[in-house]
């Protein structure tokens, strides 16, 4: 009987597992290979795995340079004829394209197109694996032709900066809020944490209008030091924004570790003649290190994938965020086929989210389980 | 008031003050705003007028697309947020009897909930898709074939079904949500059932109880609280609930596929709209409230100390 369940446990539990993983691995891995192989067979294996070519990613100079070659009766590696039938079929897929061929892509049944000694061939011509080019390929056409980069690091800036200044302001706010005696202090408290309960769209329309207004008196004010205010469709105003939303959840966590803190620390710190402000910094900061590492990784997860904030408020393509570049570059991708780029953007957006999740999964649980069994 | 006092009370100012207000300025106040917005009828340049309660009258009353995607919202927390909580609860009863390999199990399963919703939503328009790739449809296909083959029944559709129309959207999405979903509610009853006492759980086994009667007259009772929080987490996850679908509808729901935030988004910005779209945000507000405030004095009233 005992055995029974057991095995069934395990299939149900195996069962979701491979339904949470196989997805993730299925990206991965046609992420590595070309749009065309993953049309003929969306459940292959790369390229770089199994040595087979879909198609070689040549570009048309290399096919031309080796034609030049073979012409002068150099050996070039493959056969002239052969070379005339590759620049024909690339000029053909070209026009076909509307000229807009990143690499030389010649087109066919793959083992139609290079039989494996020309493939050895070509890559000798070309001084460089094809099967390299093809998984790379994606990747280049996401990071570089695509502005992945640039959503990268404008996700990279925003989330930083937002981070830091909820940290630093929540753990300020949280410590004097934990910690000090003073009238008002509950209401306050209550203050911050009914953010909590305020759902984000009920917040879109007057922050877009506050923003504009911002700015008008920003502007008019630094317009004599030849300086320009904006706080709509900058990072600067989405930062403030994210930090805005994250101080209430971010007080309650921090809090919450401030306060299991021993009130005899501070006392005793004062007495050796430390100010409040050095107290807070040396003796308290330090102590509520873990509550800081939790309260990072939430936020962290929460702002990097943050999407109706960031689609309201950024306007200029230049400034996207991650999400936001993901979800129109896909939107183009699909409709040119071009699905080695969409998988490439997915592995991008979800890459630096994993890393932090594989890294920090024990705070995370325990962040989750403390505020289960507290709250 | 001693010197050592004013200071402290200098440095309590220092301390909340930047918090305060930017809280207050892009938070609170925004949220009064949007109160009076919903008063007033407003296209975001001319000035505004007031109309009282006419912005809710309309919603209410004059087109039913209001209620309509109040509806998707319900059906997602009915349907994807049950089902959700019940697997979780699942997975959670059976990790927490201390089988091997528990802790992989546990770490793959919450994965989905740290990717991004857009890339969520990618990646089940690609799975759901009708062309040769689309894994959902080929594996119905396999599926449906072997029936056929063994004679037994299988419902009668047409392959490759077209999952991503608006008609069926909100129904497709609903495995996306329990997907991504159902690893974080499984930590939180990790956690919880972490916190009972294994003294319970012995006296039952030395009364011959079952595995399932343990969990239906200890387990269960016990996580009646933290069922009450996940199920207002839920609500205020869901009610929110925007990015898959504007990105599976390219931008552009319409009545079959709207939710509450994308009906919201589209009143905002394609209408001009700000009355209407404000009031959507407000009555938003007034669930989510609603179902808070509800199961906090419920849950307060029912509980059970150990």
């Amino acid at each position: 009987m005992d055995k029974v369940r057991t095995i069934l446990a395990y299939t149900v539990l195996i069962g979701w597992l491979l339904a949470v993983v196989l997805p993730m691995v299925w990206v991965l891995v046609n992420s590595l290979r070309s749009s065309k192989e993953f049309v003929q067979n969306p459940f292959g294996m790369p390229w770089l795995v199994t040595g087979v070519p879909a198609d070689g990613l040549l570009e048309l100079s290399e096919i031309e340079a080796a034609r030049a070659r073979a012409s002068a009766g150099e050996d070039a590696g493959l056969a002239l004829e052969r070379l005339d039938q590759l620049a024909r079929d690339f000029a053909k897929l070209d026009s076909e394209n509307n000229g807009a061929l990143e690499a030389g892509v010649v087109y066919g049944d793959p083992a139609e197109t290079l039989s494996g000694e020309e493939v050895a061939a070509v890559e000798r011509a070309a001084g460089r694996s094809l099967a390299i080019s093809a998984a790379i390929s994606n990747y280049r056409k996401a990071w570089v032709e695509s502005n992945f980069s640039r959503f990268f690091f404008n996700s990279l800036w925003v989330t930083g900066w937002s981070l830091f200044g909820t940290l630093a302001l929540a753990s300020m706010a949280a410590y004097v809020l934990a910690r000090f005696e003073f009238r008002g202090n509950r209401w306050l408290f209550l203050f911050f944490i009914s953010g909590m309960m305020i759902p984000a769209q009920l917040l879109l329309i007057p922050v877009f209008f506050e923003f504009s207004w911002l700015s008008d008196v920003g502007t008019r004010f630094l317009e004599p030091f030849g300086l320009r205010f904006q706080l709509y469709d900058s990072h600067f105003g989405l930062i403030l924004l994210y930090i805005a939303l994250s101080l209430p959840f971010t007080i309650l966590v921090l809090s919450g570790f401030f306060k299991s803190l021993p009130g005899a620390l501070r006392e005793a710190a004062i007495m050796d003649g430390c100010g409040e402000y050095r107290t807070f910094w040396h003796v308290m900061l330090p102590l509520a290190k873990p509550g800081l590492i939790t309260a990072a990784i939430f936020n962290f997860l929460g702002i990097w994938n943050e999407y109706i904030f960031a689609l309201v408020f950024v306007n200029t393509p230049e400034k996207k965020t991650l999400p936001l570049g993901l979800a129109s570059v896909s939107i183009q991708a699909q409709y040119k086929t071009d699905f080695g780029l969409m998988f490439a953007g997915l592995v991008i957006v979800v890459v630096p989210t994993l890393l932090v999740y594989v890294l920090l999964q024990r705070q995370l649980t325990q962040g989750i389980t403390t505020g289960a069994i507290k709250g | 008031m001693s010197l050592r006092k004013k200071e402290e009370r200098r440095f309590i100012l220092v301390f909340l003050a930047p918090a305060f207000l930017l809280f207050t300025g892009l938070v609170f106040l925004p949220a009064i705003r949007a109160l009076l917005y919903s008063l007033q009828k407003w296209d975001g340049l001319g000035t505004p007028e007031w109309v009282g309660l006419r912005n809710f009258a309309r919603l209410l009353r004059d087109d039913d697309i209001f209620l309509v995607a109040l509806g998707h919202n319900l059906i997602l927390f009915a349907i994807a947020g049950g089902c959700t909580i019940a697997l979780a609860l699942f997975f959670a009863s059976i990790l927490s009897q201390k089988i091997r390999g528990a802790s992989i199990f546990r770490v793959a399963f919450f994965f989905p909930n740290v990717i991004a919703l857009v890339a969520v939503a990618l990646l089940w328009i690609l799975l759901y898709s009708t062309t040769n790739f689309g894994v959902i449809n080929a594996m119905l296909a396999q599926v449906q074939g072997a029936a056929a083959a063994a004679g037994l029944p299988f419902p009668e559709i047409d392959l490759p079904f077209p999952f991503l129309q608006s008609r069926y959207l909100i129904s497709s999405i609903i495995p996306m949500i329990v997907w991504s979903a159902t690893g974080f509610y499984m930590v939180l009853f990790l956690a919880a059932i972490g916190g009972i006492p294994q003294s319970y759980y012995e006296a039952a086994r030395l009364e011959g109880a079952s595995h399932f009667q343990q969990f239906i007259h200890i387990t269960l009772p016990l996580l009646r609280e933290i069922l009450v929080v996940a199920a207002v987490f839920m609500i205020i996850t869901l009610m929110k609930f925007f990015d898959p679908i504007w990105v599976m509808e390219n931008e552009v729901p319409n009545r079959d596929s709207h939710v509450l935030a994308t009906l919201l988004y589209q009143k905002v910005f394609t209408e001009y709209d700000m009355g209407y779209a404000s009031a959507v945000a407000v009555l938003l507000f007034l669930i989510v409230l609603a179902a808070s405030a509800f199961s906090l004095t419920w849950s307060r009233k029912e509980r059970i100390e150990y």
